[in-house]
């Protein structure tokens, strides 16, 4: 089977297909969950299926080592092959692998100077340039709204627009459903998109819960 | 020698390049009187650490071969393999990670878990070895033990936990603080070799405590006992460390230790972890095949009285012959004895038995199972076991990897070239990631490794152990070639110069397959006689030596034959080789055959001031770079380069980032060469066989 094949069949493809509005350069998108639910797996997803179309991914990954990000990708992407019995991932990992870069900080030295610098670091000698990032494991419990607002400023100036992953609480989750919670809610406005994930049984409902409704059961 | 196997420890000591482990290891032997000077790397005396007892060694600064050598301890007697911290010896690391029981891993206070320390971890867990961690240098600048802690959770996983607290850090270490017996430990004397026990500093009381308390939640998941008694809060120093001993035995924990060995700070209490919290033998299951019994896997038991089984693990040619290192499995190694090598069923008398320190030794008459040993005047390979007669059995084989790189040698006269086939012979025994062979077209001695470094100590040991004056020319990367489609082939072998002719018709198609070579008979109705169908696939793998596109083997092939001919009188096995092998060359050049080279893991660490400078220059060498990891002042920039733009990279990378940066590099995987690169090494190629003809 091949990479657009994959893509094809790829749930996430039905999703952007009738969501109708997905963050643009400069925009932001959040994947809400709480811990264990999914968040880095469908972010996973949705990297595999940009970098399938050949889009250059840049993955930031906060508290964890590259090698720990690679085998997620590796194991996320065997897992889509096998389910569609392909049989050539190893031609569509060298396929993709020149459209990922991986960034890793420790959570207390990440900050949007930070980021601004290694990003300089990149195009400037013409290394990579991201056409959507990835972010996974910002606190937002600790990031103000002006990094925040530093932050979209960054992805509108380079042309890309970021996901993030957004752990929630139980107990930040007691609203209606569809509320936007905690910690995203006082920030709420800086999002063009925001999904969470619910576990129902064995699956997990893809709700969107700002940009155009749709629920979807993945 | 102690003959109590429960108070044998055989441990390695490995770490990252410069982690301090041969001065930590000098210092163990200072401690446990096997050296009665401390003699540091690179010391102003000249004399050198005692473990780096090659010449070459002493001079670089870093540990090649890991020699063995064994010390006593309150008791216990600890066998130990120095291991080489550089990535182009990893098969030494690897050999050492085989025969030992457990293992400390040393890392830097200041570097943290570096790359190499990631590779000799997956390197442990591969033989399932239990270990300890040692945070060395807390004296330097910039230490910080807790930062290295939380790495060791979250680069390698591990259950990193503190069993000290440092007393004081950088220019300000003055002690540990233990938090199994909760006293403060010092020491003194002119090498720290008096130990001082004080009651906990009071500003260190309470960090102590909550640090305790993280200890014993983590060692209860390994003891009931334990945890019962933190529930009642009346834990006892003995519950506690049979929990980290039962946690560190299955790899659920990894007690951490710190202190500076080059300050004679720690290495005490670090001794006493060995003996407390690592394996003796017994702990650790062993398992051979059965050569007789159809590779049926046995456990052997660490018994002196059982049959004997032996691993030979290391080489070295020394003033008295051969030497070779071995440690005993099951049963016991007597001088005297007559014993076999299973892989080529020789038998072998055993000569004398000895005890290895270094590079001195003391006579022994028998090595029991469970410990170390060395033999003299033994005629065998690193690898291979010997065991009594009677059985058969083959420790697991070891995981070798293929050699990436070559370089022709040349002596420069007739005496050399003897001196240098005496040097060959030897260190393809020692090392097997070593490779030498003649090239029968140029006539050069062409010698192979893992590396650049590799190749360069071997050609160096050759001028001065051997004193074979040698010339070396360019390093060659090991390139493949491979097919990218399906193509037919349909070959008649046909040939009447008088006498019996030769006829052969061999047909089918050729095709890219993962696996290196895949052969398929289709042929139905005979059209090629079974006998000759063995022929056919010998004829088509002795293509697979040499590719028509710059020589180098070809992989990942399938041929599959589905037809042919054959003649009552004529056809014969030289008869379809030689068909194959040209049927072989007519699908191969339609199936659009393609160069692969070496793609190398390299794995630079450089102040952050340099991450842009040190991605450019691996940018330039069509490295791809597949992540950056920032970790405060220290940036991890990962990427895969063709081993072909790695030559000369370490001064590249010095010049570039001020002699800040280093590196590690690895065999990753073989991949398509680009086809402007392609273009030019065919071209050369085409040359070189121009100006050989």
């Amino acid at each position: 089977m091949s990479g657009n094949n994959l893509i094809f069949k790829n749930p996430l493809e039905f999703i952007k297909e009738n969501a109708g509005h997905l963050p643009e350069d400069g925009q932001f998108g959040a994947i809400l969950a709480r811990a264990g639910e999914g968040k880095t797996s469908f972010m996973m997803h949705l990297a595999l299926d940009n970098l399938l179309r050949g889009e250059n991914v840049l993955h930031i990954c906060l508290g964890q080592p590259i090698k720990k990000v690679c085998l997620w990708y590796e194991e996320i992407l065997q897992g889509i092959s096998d389910q569609y019995e392909s049989n050539n991932t190893n031609l569509m990992w060298e396929m993709i692998l020149p459209h990922r870069f991986i960034m890793t900080f420790s959570i207390d030295d990440f900050s949007v100077k930070r980021l601004e610098e290694r990003l300089g670091d990149l195009t400037e000698q013409g290394i990579f340039f991201p056409q959507i990032a990835l972010v996974d494991g910002l606190s937002f419990d600790k990031i103000d709204q002006a990094a925040l607002i530093k932050l979209k400023a960054l992805a509108k100036e380079h042309g890309f627009p970021i996901w993030f992953t957004v752990r929630i609480h139980r107990e930040d989750n007691l609203g209606q459903q569809g509320d936007i919670p905690f910690p995203i809610s006082p920030i709420s406005d800086l999002f063009e998109v925001i999904v969470q994930l619910r576990p129902a049984g064995h699956e997990i409902n893809v709700q969107l819960i700002k940009g155009q409704r749709l629920d979807k059961v993945l | 020698m102690n003959r109590d196997r429960a108070m044998v420890r055989n441990i390695g000591i490995s770490a990252h390049i410069d982690a301090g482990k041969t001065t930590l290891t000098e210092r163990i032997l200072f401690y446990t009187q096997r050296i009665h000077a401390i003699h540091d790397v690179k010391g102003k005396d000249g004399i050198g650490a005692t473990m780096d007892f090659m010449e070459l060694e002493r001079e670089r600064g870093i540990t090649i071969t890991s020699a063995a050598t064994y010390c006593e301890w309150k008791g216990y007697e600890i066998n130990i393999i120095d291991t080489p911290g550089h990535v182009d010896f990893t098969i030494e690391v690897e050999r050492a990670l085989r025969v030992l029981d457990g293992a400390v891993l040393v890392l830097c206070s200041v570097g943290g878990v570096q790359s190499q320390s990631i590779t000799v971890d997956r390197q442990m867990s591969r033989y399932k070895v239990p270990c300890i961690a040692f945070i060395n240098k807390c004296d330097r600048s910039g230490a910080n033990p807790f930062r290295v802690i939380k790495q060791l959770r979250e680069k390698l996983n591990h259950n990193a936990v503190a069993m000290q607290i440092p007393v004081g850090l950088e220019s300000d270490f003055q002690g540990v603080v233990d938090l199994v017996s909760m006293k403060a430990i010092y020491f003194d004397g002119p090498s720290g070799e008096q130990t001082r026990l004080e009651e906990i500093p009071q500003g260190l009381r309470a960090e102590a405590e909550a640090s305790r308390e993280r200890l014993i939640d983590a060692a209860s998941m390994f003891s009931d006992e334990l945890m019962e008694a933190a529930l009642d809060d009346r834990v006892t120093t003995d519950v506690l460390v049979e929990a980290i001993r039962k946690g560190t035995l299955v790899r659920g924990l990894t007690p951490v230790f710190i202190g500076s060995a080059y300050k004679n700070k720690g290495v005490q209490p670090l001794l006493d972890a060995v003996a407390q919290y690592l394996p003796q033998p017994m702990d650790i299951e062993n398992y051979a095949i059965d050569l007789e019994n159809e590779g049926v896997e046995k456990r052997l038991e660490t018994d002196p009285s059982k049959p004997l089984v032996a691993l030979t693990f290391k080489l070295e040619e020394g003033r008295y012959g051969q030497l070779t290192y071995i440690r005993v499995y099951q049963g016991t190694l007597s001088k005297g004895d007559t014993i076999v090598n299973s892989r080529t069923g020789q038998k072998v008398r055993v000569g004398r038995v000895v005890h290895i320190h270094a590079d001195q030794m003391e006579e022994i008459g028998s090595v029991p199972a469970g410990y170390i040993g060395a033999l003299f005047g033994v005629d065998c390979a690193s690898g291979d076991t010997f065991t009594a007669p009677g059985i058969r059995y083959s420790m697991t084989s070891m995981h070798i990897p293929e050699p990436v790189i070559s370089l022709a040698i040349c002596p420069k006269d007739n005496k050399a070239h003897v001196k240098m086939s005496k040097a060959l012979s030897r260190f393809t025994k020692e090392d097997p990631t070593f490779r030498a062979y003649v090239n029968h077209e140029t006539g050069d001695t062409i010698i192979s490794g893992m590396g650049e470094l590799h190749l360069e100590i071997y050609v160096e040991r050759m001028r001065r152990e051997y004193d074979a004056d040698v010339t070396t020319g360019i390093p060659q990367v090991a390139y493949r070639e491979t097919v990218t489609r399906h193509a037919e082939f349909n070959y008649t072998h046909k040939k009447q110069t008088g006498g019996a002719g030769q006829f052969g018709r061999v047909a089918g198609y050729i095709e890219p397959v993962e696996d290196e070579f895949v052969f398929e008979n289709k042929i139905v109705g005979g059209a090629i006689p079974t006998e000759f169908i063995s022929s056919c696939e010998k004829g088509f793998k002795k293509s697979m030596e040499k590719g028509q596109l710059l020589g180098f083997p070809v992989t990942g092939v399938k041929i599959v034959i589905n037809d042919g001919q054959s003649h009552p009188v004529d056809s014969s096995d030289m008869a379809f080789q030689a068909a194959s092998r040209r049927a072989f060359s007519e699908g191969y050049k339609k199936a659009k055959p393609v160069i692969l080279e070496p793609i190398m893991k390299v794995a630079v660490e450089t102040p952050t001031e340099f991450q842009g400078a040190v991605m450019g220059l691996l940018n330039q060498r069509r490295g791809m770079i597949l992540g950056t990891q920032d970790e405060g002042n220290i940036s991890v920039i990962e990427a895969e380069v063709p081993l072909a733009e790695m030559f000369g990279y370490s001064t590249t990378l010095r010049s570039g980032t001020q002699g800040k940066a280093q590196f590690t590099m690895e065999f990753s995987t073989y991949r398509q060469v680009p086809k402007n690169i392609a273009d030019e090494l065919i071209k050369k190629a085409v040359e070189e066989k121009k100006r050989a003809a």
